[in-house]
């Protein structure tokens, strides 16, 4: 096989999995199969495929993001707490994707320029973040947010809705919910900035071979920061999003986001060395993880149980990707 | 030198292999290989890159399986499945790559996985003792509890040697055992191989460095293209032959005639330069179309004077011109930018990035021409770029998008020659380029030196085999402890002129005048 086949057989056995999985959730539960879990399960994985396209990036560069479910929450609780001081929403949202990228370029200064293991660094951040969202509020929830600020989360584009003969609204087509289209759009953005800009050539070559782009004159340590300053945005992003989604912004909110978010990419093919990874394997990998959960959710199997069955799923999957990597 | 011990051509082989073949996916590596090694002799397998030596040394060293064939040891017919196979066997290899444990000490390196214990613990006691016992066997004074990353890269190849010897191998495979030693350390090494002579050990070596074979082999194996070409007596047999036999034709010349003459016209002058503890004051001109050679012994400071010069270490003080504009080279990028380009005397891992393709490679230092404003890459331009490289230095590689780990030693070599090349430079910097790469291809590399020049770029040369600066260059900068003791004029020079000046031995008259 060559690397262009062996890289659509790779594809092909995640996508196919995720059939599968479908395929026999849909047998086992009558409410798996239908339009509007199917939106359920699009609208859950979101927040993990945008933590996880993050974590792609910065996985290929050879590092980790462990801080990126704490900086979510803090970017939540920050664009809530605007709201309530009388910013408007779409300024307070913006306020919150700020802190994120702000955490995030905090992140990659630690890495580049104190040299400190991205491990060590971002578990600094995830305590530092999670720490100050509790601290300014309290670790009290904030609720009464208003309809504008739940606009993002619940909102959905082209959606139908008729005046039935009753006098009841009737929805004819229930549009493509916000946070489904962001996914998309974020999707296909960092997907083309890896696959067909000098950046994203950059960052695989940074994960490649650290020295060996540095001495070809690669700007190593601001490729690096790129990644980790996109990582917090998309965590500062993934918080407006999932706290507008809950009309409620809590402190301890994404706990634990961030292994979801590198099991998701880690699942769809990336390395953990650095230098591998794609956005739609990603993508995938996330599929895999919200149709578990939901599919196993719907099937009545406890919680417990299910963590034990995506644990199982992540060493199964990365022990073939070695398999298939190894010669 | 005379063998000690010649072996008896009727004695029953201690090693014997039969029909190997090997394929990997579409690739035939080896097809239908025979290969005998009797005790105590030291037999040199040869071959260009490529030409499957590594296979076989694979096979074995329990690395790999065969897809065919059979493997006698000792007269018994054996299958390793893995290196602790072989090893239990009695059959160890020493990789070009030393495969030691920086933070243990020598004798916990030797006995690694192996250690002599009392109960639960570690008998470090005996541990010391053993080490000490297998360290002097070879004649070598090591402490055993040196840590391994103080040691030089001479002195960790002996305790590498000792591990195999702490495991009673009889059979001993030495891959380029001397591509990283001076010469004085490569005379200690050849005493040790002939210890283990006559001590019954049979060495299977691997070099390319032909001219050393004179001086311990015994018997010669050429590989070419997978396949047995001849086993002969080295004394039957002369390196011309060799040479002829591995590249399948002639060789009448080692280096190309040089057609390109060095301008008078300076391109680069460096003055002054100093990195406390490692170089100071070196200074030295380079001349339009010149190839100027760094010459001098492993650690004098040719390597960190053209790194520093390249930004990728920053020297404390000194001037670096190029042209008649004083450069302030803060990082390798600032010296890309100016044209001034070096290529790593360690390729894996400073000049390639292995998991990436050949045309990723190639356009790496250049990204900015091959793509539009917005830094969207031109994939149909990069490819044809690749190609044209590919088709110029005759890079042997099934595709451009085809990964640089699948390609052989010289082909990766061209790589990265190709990736500056691209990038248009004036100065190049070449650190030991022909390092590890078969006859065929150091003469591709050697003629392309000679091209750059005469196109009027400026060509340093960093080597440490002689024949090459004196083959090669237009003049030679000698190097002794961070310091340049002369600048000769090649064609005025001789291999002991550049030794004397090398040792130090006339360092104050050189300065002097």
């Amino acid at each position: 096989m060559n690397d262009k086949q062996k890289d659509l057989f790779q594809k092909f056995a995640a996508l196919a999995s995720l059939a599968a999985l479908t395929v026999v959730f849909a047998l086992v539960s009558d409410a798996f199969f239908s339009v509007g879990n199917g939106m359920t399960v699009a609208l859950q994985v979101t927040s993990i495929a945008y933590l996880g396209i993050g974590a792609t990036c910065v996985i290929i560069t050879g590092g980790i993001d462990l801080s990126v479910g704490a900086i979510l929450a803090l970017a939540g609780v920050v664009a809530a707490m605007s709201v309530k001081a009388g910013v408007p929403v779409p300024l307070a949202m913006l306020a919150g994707v700020l802190v994120g990228a702000l955490c995030g370029a905090v992140n990659g200064l630690c890495v580049t320029l104190l040299k400190l293991p991205p491990f060590i660094a971002t578990l600094g951040m995830m305590l530092v973040a999670r720490g100050v969202a509790l601290q300014i509020t309290d670790a009290r929830a904030i609720g009464g947010l208003g309809d504008s600020f739940a606009e993002l989360g619940n909102g959905s584009l082209a959606r139908v809705v008729k005046i039935g003969a009753d006098g009841f609204p009737d929805v004819v087509f229930p549009g493509i919910p916000y946070p489904v289209l962001l996914m998309v759009l974020l999707g296909v953005a960092v997907a083309v900035l890896l696959n067909r800009t000098t950046l994203g050539r950059h960052l695989y070559a940074v994960g490649s071979n650290t020295e060996a782009a540095r001495l070809s004159g690669v700007d190593v340590r601001g490729v690096t920061l790129f990644a980790y300053v996109l990582s917090g945005t998309l965590a500062g992003l993934t918080g407006c999003v999932l706290m507008s989604r809950l009309v409620t912004a809590q402190p301890s909110e994404g706990l634990m986001y961030e292994l979801d978010a590198i099991a998701a990419a880690v699942i769809g093919g990336t390395s953990l060395s650095g230098g591998i990874g794609t956005i739609s394997g990603t993508v995938i990998g996330a599929f895999v993880i919200g149709i578990l959960r939901n599919g196993l959710n719907m099937s009545g199997v406890s919680a417990f149980i299910q963590q034990i069955i995506i644990g199982l799923v992540i060493l199964l999957t990365v022990w073939i990707d070695q398999m298939r990597h190894r010669r | 030198m005379q063998p000690s011990l010649q072996p008896a051509a009727g004695d029953p082989p201690l090693l014997r292999l039969n029909g190997i073949a090997k394929r990997f996916l579409s690739v035939t590596a080896l097809k239908d290989v025979s290969f005998e090694l009797r005790r105590g002799e030291v037999h040199a397998v040869c071959g260009e890159n490529g030409a499957g030596k590594s296979t076989l040394m694979k096979i074995i060293s329990g690395q790999l399986e065969p897809d065919e064939g059979e493997i006698h040891f000792k007269g018994q017919p054996v299958r390793f499945v893995s290196t602790r196979d072989a090893e239990a066997a009695g059959i160890a290899m020493i990789h070009q790559e030393l495969n030691l444990v920086p933070h243990l000490s020598v004798a916990e390196n030797i006995f690694l996985a192996r250690e002599p214990r009392r109960g639960l613990f570690i008998d470090r006691a005996q541990l010391r003792a053993n080490a000490r016992r297998c360290l002097s066997r070879l004649g070598i004074e090591i402490d055993p509890d040196t840590p391994v990353r103080t040691l030089p890269v001479a002195q960790c190849q002996m305790v590498e040697i000792a591990k195999a010897l702490s495991i009673r191998a009889e059979a001993l495979i030495m891959d380029e055992p001397t591509s990283s030693l001076t010469e004085s350390e490569t005379g200690q090494l050849f005493r040790v191989i002939q210890e283990l002579k006559r001590s019954g050990v049979a060495i299977i070596y691997i070099s390319h460095r032909l001219d050393e074979l004179v001086q311990i082999v015994d018997r010669v194996t050429v590989l070419r293209d997978g396949r047995h070409v001849c086993t002969d007596d080295f004394a039957a047999t002369s390196v011309d032959e060799i040479v002829v036999r591995m590249v399948g034709r002639a060789l009448d010349e080692k280096f190309p005639p040089r057609t390109s003459v060095p301008t008078a016209d300076v391109l680069m002058r460096v003055q002054g330069l100093t990195r406390r503890g490692v170089f100071r004051d070196v200074g030295f001109e380079l001349r339009r179309g010149e190839i100027l050679g760094f010459a001098g012994l492993m650690g004098a400071g040719r390597t960190e004077v053209a790194r520093a010069v390249f930004g990728a270490d920053l020297p404390d003080s000194g001037s670096i011109m190029l042209g008649d504009q004083t450069l302030r080279i803060r990082s390798p990028q600032d010296a890309i930018r100016h044209g001034v380009a070096y290529l790593s005397e360690d390729r894996k891992s400073h000049g390639l990035a292995l998991g990436m393709s050949v045309a990723e490679n190639v356009s790496l230092a250049n990204m900015s021409a091959l793509a539009s404003g917005l830094g969207f890459i031109r994939f149909a331009q990069e490819n044809e770029v690749a190609q044209r490289y590919v088709d110029a230095l005759d890079i042997r590689t099934p595709s451009t998008r085809t990964l640089v780990r699948l390609l052989s030693g010289g082909n990766q070599q061209k790589v990265v020659i190709a990736k500056w090349l691209f990038r248009n430079s004036r100065v190049l910097f070449f650190d030991e380029p022909t390092r590890g790469i078969d006859v065929g291809a150091k003469f591709a590399i050697y003629t392309l030196l000679d091209e750059l020049a005469s196109q009027g770029i400026g060509v340093v040369l960093i080597s440490s085999e002689l024949p090459e600066i004196l083959g090669m260059t237009d003049r030679v900068a000698v190097f002794h402890a961070g310091r340049i003791t002369a600048v000769l004029d090649t064609r005025r020079t001789s291999q002991e002129e550049i030794m004397h000046h090398a040792s130090g031995r006339v360092a104050a008259t050189a300065l002097a005048s």
